[in-house]
């Protein structure tokens, strides 16, 4: 949305809103009974026992939750709009890890676990992810400037390559880079067959992506380029990929935050990375759950620092910009 | 850019070269190297788990530190998937599977069986509050197991084991193809048989060590009915290194004998499973 000087009343201050708001929440809470949840035992003072309160209790739970979840937001209604979407963002947080409650965690597990969990695991993902993604990088720029080559052979191969690539599932090219490529002769290891995959599987997806990229520089500075005699390789390197990298990179950073999670499947051809971690270390004890939730929270950490990465790459990409203009 | 390229190009060769191809006898490269690479699952117990110290324990852990032992070799764990590992062409990865893997004839046309380490009873269990008491009254119902596995095979009464010294057994259990529920590994089967009786699964047929290793966990489930089967468990390894397979063959053989299975057996089932007892 684009920012204007139109000043509406705040929504969630509008009597209507707040009414029907409130209605939705206490009837959703009312019709899904959440007496017996941990709601009904901290209503326990009002309402009795949960289990024997029946509809009264079932009517009280459903408005102070619906109700508090009313007056949260009015209450958030009031702060800037920056701090409302931290806030909202911090509350999100707050229920999402509250909800691992109900699991029934061991903290002592996973304390005695997770250092060699992150020790481990989140090296080799890492390490697994930059490499490919570097080589999908260079993947996609030869792949996006054979496409606009303008050469028939080189249109072809590029063509066929990102049709085929973005067609097959990762997980079935990694079964055909480990098991099948062995059958011509040439073994590959796991880890190497993971960044394989990985590469051809996202080289595809950013050839199209920089294809984009490239596209979008105006036609006038290929043809001013032309016309000063450059040909077609002085172009590209001089006038042409120094305006569409920065337009390129955001969306490499996404593609970056996209393969960390997709190398989880290279767990199948036993590489020990975060989910081979996960699905590993709990087995002995049956406690998966906290392996998983674990290895999760490892995922979404990673995940926050590389938004912040790609925040400041677009912020500093958009400034060159401003300023060469 | 030029260094990120350079860099690149360098990180592909080194990535690469350490996959290099592999032709010859299986033993010679085991002695070579002085390595046994042994093909495992590190999510398997009491088989084959990673312990609270993280490192490798189990009983088919144990057996395979056992034969390496007496090859006189050392011995790393690589962990592919385990249909993988039965669809044999190792080109070299790993050497040996002590595996608890039944030598089926299927299996037998891509992998070598040299002996049978031991016997595990397989059976059905079902969830505390079920009301069966026999595993009869599990035909038509949804039963779980491990995809690609002997469980599996028995349910669809595929399952021939040819192996010597197998005892016969019969199809006691029969479910329609849609109500068989292949998991990835038994765990995962025995997950959603915990949510509640008859909730996705009515049963789990896999192997009673490891669901009594659940029960023990605080699983809510119990066994039911007497073992469907005996399966031999055996070690594999690749086709077409006879060397090998005699040599493993004669160490399974000196181990049964000296009594060193019996005891591992002991230790990791509390009875002696190296035996078919019905």
């Amino acid at each position: 949305m684009y920012k204007d000087t139109v000043i509406d009343k705040k929504l969630v201050h509008q009597p209507k809103f707040i009414g029907v708001f409130f209605g939705v929440w206490f009837v959703t809470f009312f019709v899904f009974d959440l007496g017996g949840s941990i709601f009904g035992q901290f209503l326990a003072p009002v309402i009795g026992d949960p289990a024997t309160s029946g509809l009264y209790g079932r009517f009280v739970v459903a408005f102070v939750l619906g109700f508090f979840l009313t007056l949260n937001i009015f209450a958030i209604g009031f702060l800037p709009t920056q701090r409302q979407s931290l806030v909202v963002w911090i509350e999100l947080a707050i229920c999402f890890v509250g909800g691992f409650h109900i699991f029934n965690l061991s903290l002592e597990f996973i304390q005695s676990k997770i250092w060699f969990l992150i020790s481990r695991g989140l090296f080799t993902t890492i390490y697994v992810s930059v490499i490919s993604i570097i080589f999908a990088f260079i993947v996609a720029m030869i792949g996006a400037i054979a496409k606009l080559s303008g050469n028939g052979f080189a249109m072809g191969i590029a063509n066929f390559y990102t049709s085929l690539l973005r067609a097959l599932p990762l997980l079935l090219l990694l079964f055909l880079v480990y098991l099948g490529l062995p059958q011509t002769g040439y073994v590959i290891d796991a880890v190497p067959a993971g960044i394989l995959a990985l590469t051809l599987n996202y080289g595809a997806y950013m050839t199209e992506v920089f294809r984009g990229g490239i596209e979008s520089i105006p036609p006038g500075q290929w043809e001013a380029a032309r016309s000063l005699g450059f040909t077609f390789g002085p172009t590209m390197r001089r006038v042409i990929l120094p305006q569409a990298i920065p337009i390129i990179i955001p969306p490499t950073g996404n593609m970056f935050i996209s393969m960390l999670k997709d190398s989880s499947l290279v767990s199948v051809i036993g590489v020990w990375e975060l989910m081979f971690m996960a699905r590993t270390l709990g087995q002995k004890t049956f406690q998966h759950m906290e392996m998983l939730i674990t290895v999760a929270m490892v995922y979404w950490v990673l995940t926050i620092v590389l938004e912040i990465f790609q925040r400041r790459l677009e912020k500093h990409y958009s400034t060159v910009k401003e300023t060469k203009e | 850019m030029k260094r990120l390229i350079k860099f690149a190009t360098m990180a592909l060769i080194l990535a690469l070269g350490t996959g290099s191809a592999w032709s010859g006898e299986a033993l010679d490269r085991v002695m070579k190297n002085k390595l046994l690479k042994s093909a495992t699952s590190a999510s398997w117990a009491p088989q084959s788990f990673m312990n609270d110290k993280n490192e490798w324990d189990g009983f088919d852990i144990d057996v395979t530190k056992e034969i390496a032992k007496r090859l006189g070799v050392k011995v790393e764990f690589v962990t592919p998937a385990w249909d993988i590992m039965t669809a044999g062409n190792w080109y070299g990865r790993w050497d040996i599977s002590v595996g608890s893997m039944t030598p089926t004839k299927a299996r037998a046309k891509v992998l070598t069986f040299p002996a049978v380490y031991y016997y595990t009873p397989a059976g059905f269990a079902v969830h505390k509050d079920s009301s069966y008491k026999d595993k009869a009254e599990l035909n038509g119902k949804r039963i779980g197991t491990t995809a690609a596995s002997t469980y599996e095979l028995y349910l669809k009464k595929d399952l021939v084991i040819d192996a010597v010294g197998a005892p016969a057994f019969k199809f006691d259990v029969t479910t329609t193809a849609k109500k068989i529920r292949s998991y990835k590994d038994s765990n995962t089967a025995l997950d959603d048989l915990r949510i509640g009786d008859g909730k996705r699964l009515d049963a789990v047929l896999s192997a009673i060590p490891t669901i009594n290793a659940a029960i023990k966990s605080g699983y809510p489930l119990r066994n039911i009915g007497t073992p469907a089967f005996y399966e031999p468990l055996s070690v594999a390894i690749d086709k077409g290194d006879k060397e090998l397979q005699y040599m493993i063959a004669g160490i399974i053989k000196e181990m049964h004998e000296d009594g060193t299975l019996t005891a591992l057996s002991i230790k990791w089932y509390k009875t002696d499973n190296t035996k078919t007892t019905n």
